[in-house]
């Protein structure tokens, strides 16, 4: 049965207010167009979590939808500091976000764990680190220091995490979920697997047997997946490799418009709330920057050498 | 010996100092900007068996640009590797795999402490920074860690408001009390004037050198703990006209790292 649908179906049927979401990605395959949307239907009260987050995380939190953020870090990269998250933490703008931190080990780690069924995993991360001074909404549940039962030494253990729903951005699913990457995966393979609900937002929608010709590739089996939705250009300005380039140049726009709570407002009305859905976006882009500055995002070609699973 | 007249700019010599730690073979794990010039400069002068990997999944990478992120889409054509983070931070990072760790701080004190977390009060900060970020793990679990600062007092600390990533905590076995092996931790504190290298017995950072232009006093002036200086002090060596090429024709042809200059690292 197929579970192609639209980003609005997608998003309004399986992430609900409140939600606990996982959101992959690492600059690499951002799943931005599915954000737009949740911030298009002005959720609230959302849980999120990502190892190392970046604009699309500043976004979300400046629009308002967060309320907690299992965090490691937040940045916009070369553009410095995230200027939401500041607000947010700094000032109360729109409303304080509740932070749980840890770290791109114990994290990762944690979603681990949550994917594998186990109900916490050691780290040997943070000890000795303030990071064990400070806990909020985990309360004293966001780690145990125990003796290691098998050789005495301190032992820190980490919580498994299970979000209830994940959403990831893959170069390409069958209809059923299947959902296939390659180059630089973050945290998405364990996170989206600890999800209880999968949205696959892809590049595009190939056949089974096109899965099936390459099938090391598969990072989330389809019975872990609630919708596909077919994006193309569905992570700028991330990038998905093999398919185009990160923007700069719209990172660096996001960031002057992030500077203020009016031009980030202004930023959320021109590219969220003026369009419904990313193929209204993408002509937006196209209208505004030019064919040649969104054809110069594109990839180039330069395929593998075809592997055989034959016997 | 050539002489060395070449021009250079403060960031290369910077670059060089991280460059001239990393030894041939070692595992590097690297962040953007100097972390990963200082790797790349090791790697085509003496250490060229010296290999990287990006906490995001990569190792290996050979990228055609420099990497503006350590997920920049340049690391993955042509990696020797591509994973997760499990696969980087936990498989290799916590595995005991990685040899030098390369940090940087806004804020980094005298047993080489980081704090990128906040400025300030916690719940209520002056300035909310990004946080550990993979910075914790790296500097716990590398077996040795280099930091680049800059150097002032608000930058270098007697102690940071806030521990996000341990360097040696409150000195002598603070490490060993967490089960941390102490024949690791920091090495270094690299800063625009200065290299600071850690003592083994107190673990706290010494003058080793100043840079060519920085002299002592001025060292000790902008530095908040009561610095100690190494009895065979002496000026850092320049860049190498080998590292300039290395820098300028090959790692990074852009001149990218001129950005270093407007952050203050002059």
């Amino acid at each position: 049965m197929s579970k192609v649908m639209t980003m609005r179906e997608a998003i309004s049927q399986f992430v609900h207010d409140g939600d606990f979401v996982f959101i992959g990605g690492y600059i690499c395959r951002p799943p931005f167009a599915a954000i737009h949307e949740i911030i298009r239907q002005k959720k609230r009260n959302l849980t999120i979590t990502r190892s190392n987050a970046a604009d699309d995380f500043d976004m979300l939190i400046g629009a308002g939808v967060v309320k907690r953020f299992i965090s490691t870090f937040l940045s916009l990269g070369v553009y410095g500091l995230g200027r939401c998250f500041r607000r947010s933490l700094e000032k109360g703008i729109p409303h304080k976000v509740e932070l749980e931190e840890y770290t791109n080990l114990s994290l990762p780690m944690m979603l681990m764990a949550g994917a594998l069924g186990i109900p916490f995993v050691p780290v040997k991360d943070m000890l000795g680190s303030d990071l064990l001074k400070i806990s909020s909404f985990f309360g004293e549940k966001k780690y145990k220091v125990i003796e290691n039962p098998f050789d005495g030494t301190p032992a820190l253990l980490v919580p498994a995490l299970n979000p209830d729903v994940g959403i990831i951005h893959v170069q390409q699913a069958d209809e059923n979920g299947n959902a296939q990457v390659w180059g630089i995966e973050g945290d998405c393979k364990w996170g989206a697997n600890a999800s209880k609900k999968v949205i696959v937002s892809c590049e595009r929608i190939v056949s089974r047997e096109i899965i099936g010709k390459d099938p090391s590739r598969t990072i989330v089996p389809d019975f872990r997946v609630v919708a596909v939705v077919q994006e193309p250009f569905g992570a700028h300005p991330g990038y998905a490799p093999g398919f185009y380039d990160v923007d700069l140049m719209f990172g660096s726009l996001y960031q002057r418009a992030s500077n203020t709570v009016e031009g980030f407002q202004e930023f959320l009305d021109e590219w969220v709330f003026g369009v419904q859905d990313r193929t209204e976006y993408t002509q937006r882009y196209i209208e505004k920057f030019g064919y040649a500055q969104f054809k110069n995002l594109m990839a180039e070609f330069d395929y593998s050498y075809p592997v055989s699973y034959s016997y | 010996m050539t002489e060395i007249t070449s021009e250079y700019i403060k960031p290369e010599l910077m670059a060089c100092c991280g460059a001239r730690e990393i030894k041939d073979g070692d595992i590097v794990i690297v962040g953007t900007g100097f972390p990963a010039v200082s790797a790349n400069i090791a790697k085509y002068t003496h250490a060229p068996n010296a290999k990287m990997m990006q906490e995001s999944g990569v190792y290996d990478a050979n990228p055609r640009r420099p990497a503006l992120s350590v997920g920049d889409p340049c690391l993955n054509p042509g990696a020797a590797f591509i994973g997760s983070l499990v696969d980087v931070m936990g498989m290799f990072l916590q595995g005991g795999w990685v040899d030098v760790g390369f940090l940087s701080g806004s804020q980094v004190d005298k047993f080489g402490n980081i704090n990128t977390t906040v400025i300030g009060d916690y719940i209520n900060p002056k300035s909310r920074l990004p946080g550990s970020g993979g910075a914790n793990p790296i500097g716990l679990l590398a077996k040795k860690v280099l930091i680049i600062a800059l150097h002032d007092k608000r930058r270098l600390s007697d102690k940071v408001d806030f521990i996000t990533t341990p360097g040696y905590i409150d000195g002598p076995g603070s490490r060993a009390k967490w089960g941390l092996p102490e024949d690791c931790g920091p090495e270094v504190i690299i800063t625009n004037k200065a290299v600071m290298r850690f003592d083994k017995h107190t673990k706290e950072a010494y003058l080793e050198s100043y840079h060519p232009g920085n002299t002592i006093e001025e060292i000790v002036e902008n530095t908040p703990w009561d610095l100690k200086i190494a009895d065979d002090v002496h000026e850092t060596p320049p860049p190498t006209d080998e590292e300039l090429r290395v820098i300028r024709e090959i790692i990074d042809p852009m001149r990218m790292i001129n950005i270093y200059l407007d952050r203050g690292y002059i």
